[in-house]
């Protein structure tokens, strides 16, 4: 028999105390996710090397332009807090000591999907439109593909564009920067 | 776009600290079914009306035989704890109770029905628990589940409206249907 129960949701701060009185501990992987605290999904070597080959382009090429933050939370809303794959984040003196980044702080977000890519489309996609993230990178391991999402709306994006192998994009926020697929994806 | 999450789930241990470290709180009606924590519905009058009820005739008629804990917690296993309207359970009450302590487990569904059927019913079943009765109010009847297996009971029986019954581990304490629902609803 299907019966709903009704899930209690955790706010961020609640989320947060579970952390520093041990009941989520540093072999959790998880996000908070509207409420919910929610696993995430094993990462394969193909989703860490473009993870990694991100990460040494966008450092290489920005430098103190911006912080590149992998895998780390932002605190998208009092409900949700996931940990995108790469964030380009508007630099600022201490690093995020202080609190983790917002929305408002993120310049760039990047999901690397390779079996993730339903969950990153469906359930991350609109939360981080509705946060109000200026610009969101899927990279389609799979699709061989990148899709650029922005102008963000209450529940999506409204400008999508989908790029594939031989092309290549640039962020809005560094339109000087100029980044290849085949540099993101890496050798087929 | 229909997805599914893997939920991080919690340990009853784990479920406890959380209550201590002020993350759930007094004000929070919950239960841990299957690691996962979930919101109770709210008491409705009717409902509230049975577990009284029954409290005042278990606690009057029962002294010295069970401990009579209305709306209480029962730790089922490692991952889940529900709190049943009401529990009779084996005194001497040295410890959380657990599915072994417990005589009969009573659930009043006003809204509840399904849920108590289709989700707390297999597991007081797997747990042990020799008896449960479930009080339908939509139906008018109360429902009594014996003989648990291992995800639901063997013996089943719908008693109506000027029927009566007995706890199995009290059979000299029998109790009217009329009484336990209380007047009838308009």
């Amino acid at each position: 028999m299907a019966v709903t129960l009704t899930k209690r949701r955790f706010t961020v701060d609640e989320y947060h105390r579970m952390a520093e009185v041990g009941i989520l501990t540093e072999k959790d992987r998880v996000e908070l996710i509207d409420g919910e605290i929610v696993e995430m999904t094993a990462i394969s070597s193909r989703h860490a090397s473009v993870v990694k080959r991100l990460n040494a382009l966008l450092t290489g090429r920005l430098g103190a332009r911006a912080i590149v933050s992998v895998q780390d939370p932002v605190q998208l809303s009092k409900a949700s807090e996931p940990q995108p794959d790469v964030v380009l984040l508007r630099p600022t003196p201490d690093f995020y000591a202080g609190g983790h980044p917002e929305p408002v702080d993120t310049l760039l977000l990047i999901e690397v999907a390779d079996t993730s890519l339903p969950y990153d489309r469906g359930v991350k996609l609109p939360r981080y439109a509705a946060a109000g993230v200026i610009e969101v990178w899927i990279v389609d391991i799979a699709g061989d593909a990148v899709e650029v999402y922005r102008t963000p709306v209450p529940d999506g994006y409204r400008d999508v564009v989908r790029i594939l192998r031989g092309g290549s994009l640039s962020p809005v926020a560094f339109p000087d920067l100029t980044l290849g697929v085949d540099e993101i994806l890496g050798p087929r | 776009m229909a997805v599914a999450l893997t939920k991080r789930r919690f340990t009853v241990d784990e479920y406890h600290r959380m209550a201590e470290a002020g993350i759930l709180r007094d004000d929070d009606r919950v239960e841990l079914i299957d690691g996962e924590i979930v919101e109770m519905t709210p008491i409705g009058f009717p409902h509230a009306r049975c577990v009284i009820y029954l409290t005042e005739v278990f606690v009057r008629r029962l002294e010295g035989r069970a401990v009579v804990s209305p709306q209480g917690p029962l730790a089922i296993e490692g991952a889940t704890q529900l709190q049943p309207d009401l529990v009779l359970l084996r005194p001497p009450l040295v410890r959380l109770p657990s599915a072994a302590d417990a005589l009969l487990v009573v659930e009043a569904a006003d809204t509840s029905l399904e849920r108590d059927r289709g989700v707390k019913l297999p597991r007081y079943a797997g747990a042990g628990v020799p008896e449960v009765w479930i009080v339908d109010f939509a139906g008018e009847a109360v429902e009594v589940y014996r003989v648990p297996s291992s995800d639901d009971y063997r013996n089943v029986v719908r008693v109506l409206r000027g029927g009566s019954l007995s706890p199995v581990a009290f059979p000299d304490l029998t109790l009217d249907v009329d009484e336990i629902l209380g007047p009838r609803q308009a």
